[in-house]
């Protein structure tokens, strides 16, 4: 038994070594990444290209259910954005609250005929509207079949070729669009590309944008700006280097429309929908054997709220591991297939093994060294140095996020945020983290059979969110 | 070693980097502090200088010296952000003042350097103060492999009037994405007369693979001298020439146009189809009503959509025809006729821009 405990612990050490090495080895790859960003987002003549007829004309694509309390906010914020060429096509999925009255009333809504075919099949539209005092803004009403049906509905209204979704309950900074852009200015070939998605919470928030960022005082929204930073600044761009990312935020993030189309949209079973059309199309476009990129770039910001209470976070994270392991398994095919290049043999395995298989190693890991300690298999001080290593580890990625955060685009002006964010990254490997491990791990036993709608949150709206 | 040795190691080592992530964090702040309490008064003094010069109050001898003083990438953001504002013979003395300049030279040199974001800030400084002697090394900025450094350098075709440059960006032109190829038209236009000339010679070749492209630049700059370069590919075999000799002929009203549009709208693919009919609208007129009749029952849908539209730009006939089609035998025809007489004269305009 015993040596079963010994085998067991030096596999699970053997698993941490391996997978803390890929996230040093992203970490590494995130700072070149971060200096080529740093200076092209530094660029004067994107300002330049900015006041060109070039830019590609773009469909914003907004979702919206039960969002009458962040509704009008949000659309006020996207029509205000500085870009030259865009509509905005806000699809209200069966709201059972007054979304779309507080659009009606907020963008005098007409209502017009559909002047386009149904590429993809959506849930009936009940009516599409016009705003007489925007002329940007399209507002379809349909019936209610998720996010992702929305965004497909969306997508077949969409004038633009390229589109990009964005949450209602997400700000959008003014030039974030041009920005986002700024691949498709460099000739790249891209088939979709992300942006950085922050934390609003604690942030003032003016005429929907963001005028102040702050770190929020609230510990679990505060360790979630951390966690944040973590994911998108040294992850992410880490990935840019591996063959691309596996996941383009649903929040913010801008796809070509014909590749979209091609795919068939977003699929309105999956339960992470973003997660998904980002594997599809690595698979569609590398088994046609198509040059393409799927960056993430760290300079456009879009502010979205976040949980700031236990059960509504768990549930948010419980769904993310739901669509983790869904995706993962829908498209094994991919794993270790050298077909599908470096996503094939990197980025698909690493989201299997390292991402969706932690949470059941690292519990394993505790349940181990607990028997370990009882049968007298593991001494008290290894396992306390164990577990030292571990959170210590944990602490020196975060601690990386924000020391990338500083030297590049430094949101947090503050000294008294910039010791919030260094305290907030020492806490989250304590309780929070284990948190997430629970979380995501009910997700294995709650897997199958359950249809996504909508993530729902509690929210409170941004222009309390400082209060 | 032991595994609680090896643990133990891991453990210092971590705290050691801990502890040094925590110093280059304070250390970046404050040197930051610094930097900014060294270089603000100075850019201030530049941005004072730089608008007495425009005024012509002061002599460029004093902007030469307050730009000096900057660091060089401040310098180069100072021109790049000062060269929009200020008439072109005043900035030109400028630019060939900057020629004698130590850190200008620096620059120049840059334009050869390995390091893309050195060549970038070269090809900057050059799009805003290149000289007919910098042609060489604009050129070489022009086929950088960096996208970042050549779309600055297209960015001289502003300010600098060079054949040899004018053909490079129009030889560049059909290889780029559509976008970065959208810029890089817009800054040839700044030099019609070549542009066209050098057009006239490539739209003759029937052969160039790079034919479609060529074409849709052409379209773009709607200058009448290619009008009739343009018609002559309206037979071309290549569907995408096509589509772009349909898009370009509508700025043109002739009646060459309209004769090749005639043969267009009846074309076996369909966004040649819409495409000429979308143009024909433009042009509206008379005799080419019946043809954008039968195109109105057109097999795909976009095409009856641009026909419905276009009918709506001929006037009482146009709208006579739609009326006609609403009560018509075709049903294809009969909806797209509802559904165009039903949008709103803003929905219409949007349309049509």
């Amino acid at each position: 038994m015993s040596e079963i405990i010994r085998d067991a612990n030096f596999a699970i050490l053997f698993y941490f070594l391996a997978l803390n090495s890929f996230y040093a080895l992203l970490l590494v790859l995130s700072i070149p990444e971060i200096w080529e960003q740093t200076r092209l987002a530094e660029d004067e003549d994107f300002q330049r290209l900015m006041q060109s007829d070039a830019l590609p004309p773009i469909t914003i694509l907004v979702p919206a259910y039960n969002e009458q309390k962040t509704i009008e906010a949000s659309v006020t914020a996207i029509l205000a954005l500085h870009y030259r060429n865009y509509e905005v096509v806000v699809v209200n999925d069966g709201s059972k609250d007054e979304t779309l009255e507080a659009l009606r009333h907020a963008f005098d809504l007409y209502e017009i005929p559909r002047t386009y075919p149904e590429t993809i099949p959506t849930k009936p539209l009940l009516a599409l509207y016009r705003s007489r005092t925007r002329t940007k803004l399209v507002v379809i009403d349909k019936e209610n079949g998720g996010k992702a049906d929305s965004l497909n509905a969306a997508i077949n209204a969409s004038r633009f070729p390229l589109v990009i979704a964005v949450d209602a309950d997400t700000l959008i900074e003014p030039d974030a669009l041009l920005r986002l852009t700024r691949p498709f200015l460099l000739g790249r070939r891209i088939a979709a590309v992300g942006g950085t998605v922050r934390v609003a919470n604690g942030c003032v928030v003016k005429h929907g944008q963001v005028t102040d960022a702050r770190v929020p005082r609230r510990l679990l929204a505060g360790i979630q700006v951390v966690e944040y930073l973590r994911a998108f600044l040294f992850g992410r761009l880490g990935w840019n280097r591996l063959g691309g990312n596996l996941i383009i935020s649903g929040a913010f993030g801008l796809f070509r429309k014909d590749h979209l189309l091609a795919v068939g949209g977003y699929d309105a079973t999956s339960i992470v929908e973003d997660l998904d059309l980002v594997v599809r199309l690595h698979r569609y476009l590398r088994s046609r054997k198509v040059r393409y990129e799927i960056p993430f770039i760290p300079d456009p910001v879009a502010w979205t709220e976040v949980p700031e209470s236990l059960r509504v976070l768990a549930r948010q994270r419980e769904r993310w591991q739901r669509g983790l392991v869904a995706a993962m398994w829908q498209y094994r095919g991919m794993l270790f297939n050298p077909r599908y290049g470096r996503v094939g043999l990197i980025a698909v395995p690493f989201y299997a093994f390292g991402e969706m298989l932690a949470p059941l190693v690292e519990v394993f890991g505790y349940g181990i060294t607990v028997a370990g300690l009882a049968l007298g298999v593991v001494n008290v001080p290894f396992a306390l140095l164990f577990i030292l290593v571990a959170w210590g580890y944990g602490m020196l990625l975060s601690l990386w996020a924000v020391v990338l955060e500083e030297v590049s685009f430094r949101r947090y002006r503050r000294v008294g945020d910039l010791v919030r964010l260094l305290l907030f990254a020492t806490l989250e490997t304590v309780g929070y983290r284990q948190c997430g491990v629970w979380w995501r791990l009910r997700a294995f036993f709650a897997t199958g059979g359950r249809k996504h709608v909508w993530g729902e949150m509690t929210r409170r709206g941004f222009e309390t969110a400082t209060k | 070693m032991t595994a609680r040795h090896f643990l133990a190691v891991v453990a210092l080592v971590q705290g050691v980097l801990l502890a040094a992530l925590l110093i280059l964090i304070v250390l970046n702040r404050w040197f930051r502090l610094r930097r900014r309490a060294r270089v603000h008064p100075r850019r201030l003094a530049v941005e004072g200088v730089m608008q007495r010069w425009a005024l012509g109050q002061a002599d460029v001898r004093v902007v030469l010296a307050q730009l000096a003083r900057l660091p060089v990438s401040l310098a180069v953001e100072a021109l790049v952000s000062w060269s929009a504002r200020v008439p072109g013979d005043r900035w030109r003395r400028l630019a060939t003042a900057l020629e004698g300049e130590w850190w200008a030279r620096m620059v120049r040199t840059n334009s050869r350097s390995a390091r893309w974001w050195k060549r970038l800030e070269a090809a900057r400084f050059l799009s805003v103060a290149a000289t007919p002697a910098d042609t060489a090394r604009v050129l070489k900025l022009l086929r950088d492999p960096h996208p970042a450094v050549h779309i600055a350098a297209v960015a001289t075709l502003e300010r600098v009037e060079s054949a040899a440059l004018v053909t490079a960006a129009l030889e560049r032109l059909p290889q780029l994405a559509p976008t970065v190829g959208a810029y890089y038209a817009g800054m040839l236009r700044h030099s019609r007369a070549v542009v066209v000339q050098l057009l006239l010679t490539r739209l003759s070749r029937t052969d160039d693979p790079v034919l479609a492209r060529l074409t849709e630049f052409a379209a773009r700059l709607q200058e009448p001298a290619l009008r009739e370069s343009l018609t002559a590919l309206a037979g071309h075999s290549d569907a995408e020439v096509r589509t772009q000799v349909a898009r370009a002929l509508g700025a043109f009203p002739h009646p060459a146009s309209i004769a090749a549009l005639t043969r267009l709208v009846e074309d076996a693919r369909w966004p040649v189809r819409a495409q000429a009919a979308r143009s024909l609208g433009m042009l509206a007129d008379p005799a080419s009503l019946p043809l954008l009749r039968a195109a109105l029952r057109d097999e795909t849908w976009w095409v009856r959509m641009r026909t419905g539209l276009a009918l709506t730009r001929f006037g009482p006939s146009g709208r006579n025809a739609l009326l006609d089609a609403e009560v018509g035998a075709d049903p294809n025809a009969r909806d797209m006729a509802r559904l165009v007489l039903g949008l709103s004269s803003q929905a219409l305009a949007e349309f049509a821009a």
